[in-house]
């Protein structure tokens, strides 16, 4: 069992403090994905791990093992690098037999294992070649079957499809994640790109200079993102926030955002009123009905879905309709909001506040 | 004639003059030394010798000091190579991947040392060799040498090792080897046309200098090639114009003989020096 713990990380250049304190626990086999603009710390946080970079204070454990002493060579792990730093001057199969080379295992053996690699990542016609006479995606292969050939109890992958093309990225995102099923491998991925970490992620935790916002599986931050940072980031096209007034409302409560006012049925409101920040995805807003009318601003079709981009008022929405686009920019329509989903943060540090009524919607549409 | 040719002739125009210009010495030196002394001061000159003879050569190599000097040159050179090369890799990969404080300004005093003329140096260099007892060594040649290359050696291997990526080596590291075993396996192998250059740079430094090589050393037990051959062949009274071409042929010919080797690692080297892989 391979679990990783970061335990009161600190990491500070010079004077300037990148990671104040990080905790977090990866269990055995999941495949976690530090997901942040960049700058948050994601990729510090990688490269402490794989001893790197020194922390500047706390303790990071790999399977139980303090790994502050221990130099990258010695922490069983393995490392895809964003710019796949492959040798340029060995062929296919040394760079890939190179960390075998380095530990020792018997040249048979060593053989056996490139073949392995090589046919499962379909290198076998490249081993030959130099880095430089292969694609892009080619050589993101070799620099995955260099991490795969060694067995290590954790990987680490540094954004490893950004320099990639779109149909290739979906396509080796197909492969990571069945090869994290069939490995069953501890896997640590940094990214800043959402949509790898949702698909691909057991659970993800979202940075922000250098403090865990929050860490859960990808169904959980989309749909309980704890706090307004977290809410903006995950999901295109982002949610809108708004600033609105939590008000008493008998039983229940009621919220003010501008001139609409939201009943929240069932609801109760305890410090009410109070400022908050309210928050919509584009998928929970109604086109066509409801109470409130809204200025069409910009329509964008998509194929098999329509990005429409609207405006009541002070407060601009963007909502998300299926199929092709049936509105026109500059047409005025009436439109609703689903109030089972409707997201809400305190107004001043921007926590998830607990009057929260996700939990009783139905499954989304979309 | 096209369009396209033009270029290339104009091109051809201005180097084949160039060409010859460079290479009528040598040609005349390589003559020289196989003319017999009769036919040197014929008035027209002719151009190619009449007759053949080696007896220079014989002369130079059996009469006077030659092999020694060589000897001497040969050590000299080898060992201010070795020298730099191992103090500028280790040193420029230092300014390159170290950080530390004023390692900036390190680097600008050791390129503001090359900037000064070597003659101003000269006096101060000869009293403190003089003081470490080394006056009238080859050590002292060495010492000598190894400072004026050292400079420009590091700030060019420098250059080249500032453009291997890190990654390289953080993934050697990773993949389970030594800081040092990642230097040795991924730094030297991405920096070996710089190191070739240095090499060559240096060695050739070595090599040719000469106002050193006059003033630290007077023996000829440490005399190299360049004072040495003078020093025998030119007098006050007589220049032996034949024994000093076979001479300067024989000194030319380690030099040539390295370049044709290693032409190939720099042309191609250049190129290619640590593209991301």
């Amino acid at each position: 069992m391979v679990q990783v713990v970061f335990d009161k990380v600190r990491k500070a250049f010079g004077d300037t403090v990148t990671i104040p304190g990080l905790d977090l626990v990866i269990e055995s086999g999941e495949f976690v994905s530090l997901l942040g603009p960049s700058g948050c710390g994601k990729s510090t946080t990688l490269r402490m791990l794989a001893g790197l970079e020194q922390p500047s204070g706390g303790r990071i454990s790999i399977g139980g093992r303090d790994v502050a002493n221990l130099p990258p060579a010695e922490r069983d792990i393995a490392m895809v690098f964003q710019s796949y730093a492959l040798y340029p001057h060995m062929t296919v199969a040394e760079n890939i037999r190179y960390p075998l080379r380095k530990r020792g295992v018997p040249k048979p053996e060593q053989a056996t294992r490139l073949a392995e690699v090589a046919a499962l990542l379909q290198l076998e016609p490249l081993l030959d070649r130099k880095p430089r006479q292969l694609s892009g995606g080619q050589q993101q292969r070799v620099a995955l079957g260099r991490a795969l050939v060694r067995d290590p109890s954790v990987f680490l992958l540094d954004e490893p499809l950004s320099n990639l093309d779109a149909a290739l990225r979906a396509h080796m995102r197909a492969e990571l994640i069945e090869l994290h099923r069939r490995l069953g491998k501890t896997m640590v991925y940094v990214t800043h790109d959402q949509l790898e970490a949702m698909t691909m992620s057991t659970r993800i935790a979202v940075m922000k200079d250098g403090v865990l916002q929050q860490f859960a599986p990808p169904a959980e931050i989309y749909d309980r993102p704890a706090n307004r940072f977290v809410a903006g980031f995950i999901g295109t096209p982002s949610m809108a926030l708004a600033e609105a007034t939590l008000l008493r409302d008998g039983g229940g409560a009621r919220l003010q955002i501008g001139a609409m006012m939201i009943d929240l049925p069932g609801r109760h409101a305890a410090a009410a009123p109070c400022a908050v920040t309210v928050g919509i995805r584009p998928e929970d807003i109604v086109v066509g009905q409801g109470p409130w009318q809204a200025l069409v601003r910009l329509v964008e079709p998509t194929g098999h879905e329509t990005i429409v981009a609207l405006e009541a008022g002070d407060l601009a929405l963007t909502a998300r309709i299926p199929g092709g686009p049936r509105l026109h920019a500059g047409e005025t329509v009436a439109f609703d909001v689903n109030r089972a989903r409707l997201h809400l943060f305190a107004a001043d540090d921007g926590h998830r506040l607990a009057l929260d009524i996700t939990d009783t919607t139905p499954p989304r549409s979309a | 004639m096209t369009n396209r040719q033009r270029p290339a002739l104009i091109a051809s125009l201005v180097t084949w003059p160039l060409v010859l210009l460079i290479a009528f010495p040598l040609l005349w030196m390589l003559l020289t030394s196989v003319k017999p002394q009769a036919e040197l001061f014929t008035t027209p000159p002719d151009f190619l010798p009449n007759a053949i003879t080696f007896e220079h050569y014989r002369r130079v190599l059996e009469e006077t000091a030659f092999l020694q000097y060589f000897r001497n040159s040969l050590v000299v050179a080898v060992s201010t190579t070795v020298l730099v090369v191992v103090v500028a890799v280790l040193g420029a990969y230092s300014l390159v991947r170290f950080a530390y404080r004023g390692r900036e300004l390190l680097a600008s005093l050791v390129l503001f040392t090359y900037l000064l003329p070597s003659v101003v140096l000269i006096s101060p260099l000869y009293l403190m060799l003089v003081k470490l007892g080394l006056a009238n060594t080859l050590a002292s040649l060495v010492a000598a040498y190894t400072s004026f290359a050292l400079p420009y050696a590091l700030w060019l291997l420098r250059s080249f090792m500032a453009g291997i990526p890190e990654d390289l080596e953080a993934a050697a590291m990773v993949d389970g080897a030594s800081r040092m075993g990642a230097f040795v396996d991924v730094v030297l192998p991405q920096a070996l046309p710089g190191i070739i250059s240095t090499a060559l740079f240096s060695f050739i430094l070595a090599w040719n200098e000469y106002l050193y090589a006059l003033v630290l050393v007077n023996s000829d037990e440490a005399r190299p090639l360049t004072t040495g051959v003078m020093t025998m062949l030119i007098s006050a009274f007589n220049i032996e114009w034949s024994l000093l071409m076979a001479a300067s042929v024989m000194m030319s010919v380690p030099l040539i003989v390295i370049f044709a080797f290693f032409q190939k690692y720099l042309t191609s080297g250049f190129g290619a020096g640590g593209v991301k892989g």
